[in-house]
């Protein structure tokens, strides 16, 4: 199995079936007994499919062809989320009185919260959960985001696909430059830097007073720009301004293109500095703060709303999702800003959601030529990225992406609307699946949907909806109907 | 001092005019008998039909008495052939090819000045080729220093903040009507002229010419002063805050970088000295009609303003507003089209025109066209090569009043004739004005009779073309 791709995943999945015994260990560690045969289990039955899928490489000669590879990427997707899904599942169907089908849907959807560290949760008391199953909420967070930087950074440049136009950053200029040439040695060093952010975090989480626990399961959680928390109140629970921060500059580290860590790396600060996506991004987020600190200014002490604002700004814009303060009890303007974040994104190439501030970039770029080409008609335009010209050319795919990922919010809201969802919180919740931020505006079943709330009162086909949302979301969208244009042209093939 | 010139095209025969003018043996070598036979006629010097890039033609030619090599043929490759071959049999001979591929220039330039320490020994040069001309680059700079002291006629750098720039005299100059020895009581007056060009001609000055209007005078200024003294001869400055590039070329490419500091290429910077004021802050628009072309140009450059269309159309004219415009300066590869370009823009209204004509034949043309300021590119290649060529003492040379003067700027040797003694006994007025005297330690002095020359001094002088016995005097062939 010498096929880059194959490698990734089957690396990826027997990561997965390592990693479930890391709960297994927490469980141990904790006294929670009953908690062990609930990860291994279904690590026993990821090994299982890690052997078989070697077996079909090796059947393969070796090489997955670029078109099974794709299909291959979305194949483990499911199969990770099915398997992250079998933990929870068998605690809720062993310790809490729901239905069978309510268990399986509610399991799913919070293993696919967690792998495309979307962060909503449906679950209204976390806090009563063992601490085992809080840890592997939070570590499929930790692992979903690795899975998404090597395959946006590493593995889809590789075979042909790349959507969202970020990998110019490394893929061009000088090889000299360049910190390692192989798309393996790429994928390690990516993973190196994202362990490092999170040993960073835990460490500064332990130091400014977190236990040893909670410390650990926010590096985990933050890291990947999901969300989960061990506590209902999230970050707010502590009460403790230091954390805020902290988390604050992590959200935002995780939402920042990992291939700029990449150049700050091999020292190339110019073009770190030149590019052009990370300026808009810390642009965007200067401004939100400020307007957001101004207008809650009245309500809190300044030096409070700035905590807080500045919070909620990189919890949303990271598409993380955690909560220092609930923003919908903000003042509506502020809380206007929140939404308008929750459609920008965070930048490509990064565990964030979202639209991504590099598409929202180049729309304006275009349109500021368009308006120029109408007072010089003609004049002759361009669109340059992190300093480089030409780029015109990827409009077309960024502004179908924008359209198809409108229309998927749209969709989305469409069908939470007929569950009985009023407008406000089925357009803003669909908003926050598709762009896997995790909490919304609004309230259903009498529970709010915004960071303080859960997904628990929606109804059931509503959360599968939702499932195939985030997961839509996660895999740009594109990526997704490549894999369903695959499975069909291979149907009529047959 | 004896030179091959393989080539005999526009350039090489222009080159061998001048040379064969100022005394010098010179042999010509091309390929087409016709044009052998035609030029065989027209100059007093050798003229072999062969290929110039053969060492057997090349020995016929003389090569082995030679002082110097200089290709000019159409063909970059032929050129450079030529001489990294002559190269390997008389590496002590100066060659000098130009290059009109742009690529082959800057690898070539930037290979030199990369691994100066690399190529060692004596003086190793890639390809032996010890000056490359390109005539884009050149007439780039020529443009690049017209437009940074306003458009108002050609500057010519001499260094140490001074230079010498050509004016005209308008009517309501207080010059007008003077001799140059008033000139000291005019306000504000303190250079030097070096030069007036009347109707019948340039002439060397003294102080009894009388200055009127249409004349114009050659003066040794301060670059910083170049646009008051344009005021004072009432031949106002333009600004280049608004500027019109017609043609994305090369040269357009070329003008638009010595204007923003941002894209300076830094061998550029060191063979040319692109050093003239930057207009970071300056609108600038290209014009051209070919899209590719546009498409290139605004890659190339961030800020500024591409135009896809024909800079004569007025439509183009109107959605651009080019009458408005303080600078044109037309760079098509087609001279023509490029004085009609900044004539008839001049015409619709803009302040100042600058166009990149083939020879300084037609600059008279340019001027009764009311265009500014004309660059002749192949005038502009034939100084650059014959300032290469007059042997290390000669520092530039440059071409003024359509051929007529020129200005050199040169070393005075150790032992030549003008070591040691003043200008006053070494007898030089008549034959050359010298307008300026740098010395080594780099104090620099505009002199007088009683100026004494020491071996190392820069001098600056002026002279009828054709006349070499004042260069003698500092030791230059």
């Amino acid at each position: 199995m010498k096929d880059p791709v194959a490698i990734a995943i089957s690396w990826m999945l027997t990561l997965a079936g390592g990693c479930l015994v890391a709960p297994a260990v927490v469980a141990l560690a904790c006294g929670e007994y009953r908690g062990i045969p609930l990860f291994l289990i279904p690590a026993a039955v990821c090994w299982l499919y890690v052997w078989r899928c070697r077996r079909v490489g090796r059947r393969a000669g070796g090489r997955l062809a670029d078109r099974n590879a794709f299909l291959f990427v979305g194949k483990t997707w499911v199969v990770i989320m099915a398997l992250g899904a079998i933990p929870l599942f068998l605690y809720g169907f062993s310790s809490t009185d729901k239905g069978l089908v309510d268990n399986i849907t509610d399991a799913v959807f919070e293993s696919v919260s967690g792998f495309t560290a979307t962060g909503a949760t449906v679950f209204a008391d976390v806090e009563s959960f063992p601490k085992c199953i809080n840890f592997w909420r939070c570590m499929m967070h930790w692992l979903g985001g690795m899975g998404i930087i090597a395959l946006a950074l590493a593995v889809l440049p590789k075979v042909g696909i790349n959507t969202s136009a970020l990998m110019k950053a490394e893929a061009s200029g000088s090889d000299r430059g360049r910190l390692t040439v192989k798309i393996g040695d790429t994928a390690k060093v990516l993973i190196g830097i994202y362990f490092a952010m999170t040993v960073a975090e835990l460490m500064l989480l332990r130091f400014a007073g977190l236990g040893w626990f909670d410390s650990v399961c926010h590096a985990l959680s933050n890291t990947a720009t999901g969300g989960f928390s061990t506590r209902n109140e999230s970050i707010r629970a502590f009460g403790n301004p230091a954390v805020e921060w902290i988390c604050t500059v992590f959200m935002l580290a995780g939402a920042v293109n990992y291939a700029c860590y990449f150049m700050l790396l091999t020292g190339r600060f110019r073009k770190f500095l030149q590019n052009s996506e990370l300026r808009a991004f810390a642009l965007i987020v200067a401004v939100a703060t400020g307007v957001c600190t101004f207008v809650q200014w009245g309500r809190e002490p300044l030096a409070d709303a700035l905590r807080h604002c500045a919070f909620e700004v990189a919890a949303v814009i990271s598409t993380t999702g955690f909560m220092g303060s609930d923003y919908t009890e903000w003042a509506p303007a502020a809380q206007m800003v929140i939404f308008v974040l929750c459609v920008i994104g965070g930048c490509s190439g990064s565990t964030s959601g979202g639209v991504k501030v590099v598409r929202w970039t180049v729309l304006w770029k275009q349109l500021r030529n368009d308006v120029a080409k109408l007072i010089h008609p003609h004049g002759v335009y361009t669109i340059r990225l992190d300093g480089e010209a030409g780029r015109e050319s990827i409009v077309p795919s960024v502004s179908a992406f924008v359209f198809v990922y409108f229309m998927l919010v749209l969709l989305t809201a469409t069908a939470a609307a007929f569950s009985g969802m009023e407008i406000k919180a089925a357009l803003t919740s669909s908003m926050s699946m598709v762009g896997n931020i995790g909490p919304a505006f609004g309230e259903f079943g009498g529970a709010s949907l915004g960071p303080a709330g859960c997904y628990g009162t929606v109804a059931p086909y509503v959360k599968w909806v939702f499932s195939g949302a985030m997961l839509a979301g996660r895999l740009e969208i594109y990526t997704l109907l490549i894999l369903v244009g695959d499975i069909t042209s291979r149907k009529a093939e047959e | 001092m004896k030179t091959i010139i393989v080539g005999a095209g526009f350039t090489g025969v222009l080159l061998a005019r001048k040379l064969v003018k100022d005394g010098h043996k010179v042999v010509l070598v091309d390929s087409d008998p016709e044009r052998v036979r035609e030029i065989g006629g027209q100059l007093d010097c050798a003229v072999m039909c062969s290929e110039g890039n053969s060492l057997e033609a090349l020995e016929n030619a003389g090569i082995a008495s030679a002082d110097a090599l200089v290709t000019v043929t159409p063909s970059d490759e032929i050129n450079m052939i030529t001489c990294t071959l002559a190269d390997a049999v008389h590496p002590k001979l100066l060659k000098i090819a130009r290059v009109r591929n742009y690529s082959y220039f800057m690898d070539t330039v930037s290979a030199a000045r990369k691994y100066a320490d690399v190529v060692s020994g004596e003086r190793r040069t890639p390809f032996g080729i010890d000056w490359i001309v390109n005539p884009e680059v050149e007439a780039a700079a020529a443009i690049g220093r017209a437009i940074a002291y306003g458009a108002v006629g050609e500057v010519i750098e001499l260094g140490s903040g001074y230079g010498i720039a050509s004016l005209p005299i308008g009517r309501h100059s207080p010059l007008n009507g003077k001799s140059l020895s008033q000139l000291q009581a005019v306000d504000g007056w303190h250079h030097l002229v070096a030069y007036v060009e009347t109707q019948d001609g340039p002439v060397l000055p003294s102080g009894s010419s009388v200055l009127v209007k249409g004349n114009k005078i050659g003066v040794l200024t301060r670059l910083s002063e170049i646009q008051a003294l344009a005021k004072l001869c009432d031949a106002p400055g333009g600004t280049s805050e608004r500027m019109a590039v017609v043609g994305a070329g090369r040269v357009g490419s070329l003008v638009v970088m010595g204007r923003k500091p941002d894209m300076r290429n830094p061998d550029l910077d060191k063979t040319l000295g692109f050093g003239w004021k930057a207009g970071g802050k300056d609108e600038i628009v290209v014009i051209d009609e070919d899209l590719d072309r546009c498409r290139a140009m605004v890659r190339q450059f961030a800020g500024i303003r591409v135009v896809c269309g024909n800079a004569t159309d007025d439509n183009i004219i109107r959605e651009e507003r080019l009458d408005r415009f303080d600078l044109v300066v037309a760079v098509s590869e087609n001279p023509e089209r490029n004085l009609v370009t900044a004539a008839h823009l001049k015409g619709k209204g803009a302040t100042k025109t600058i166009a990149l004509t083939s020879g300084s034949s037609i600059s008279g043309l340019a001027e009764k066209m009311d265009v500014d300021i004309s660059i002749p590119i192949r005038d502009t290649v034939v100084d650059n090569i014959i300032g290469h060529l007059r042997g290390s003492a000669v520092k530039s040379v440059h071409t003024l009043c359509r051929g007529r003067l020129e200005l050199v700027e040169c070393v005075a040797e150790k032992g030549s004739e003008a070591d040691g003694r003043t200008l006053g006994e070494l007898g030089i007025a008549g034959r050359a004005t010298v307008l300026f005297v740098r010395h080594p330690d780099g104090k620099s002095a505009i002199p007088n009779g009683d100026t004494a020359i020491c071996a190392g001094d820069k001098v600056v002088l002026i002279k009828p073309a054709g006349n070499t016995d004042a260069l003698g005097l500092f030791g230059a062939e």
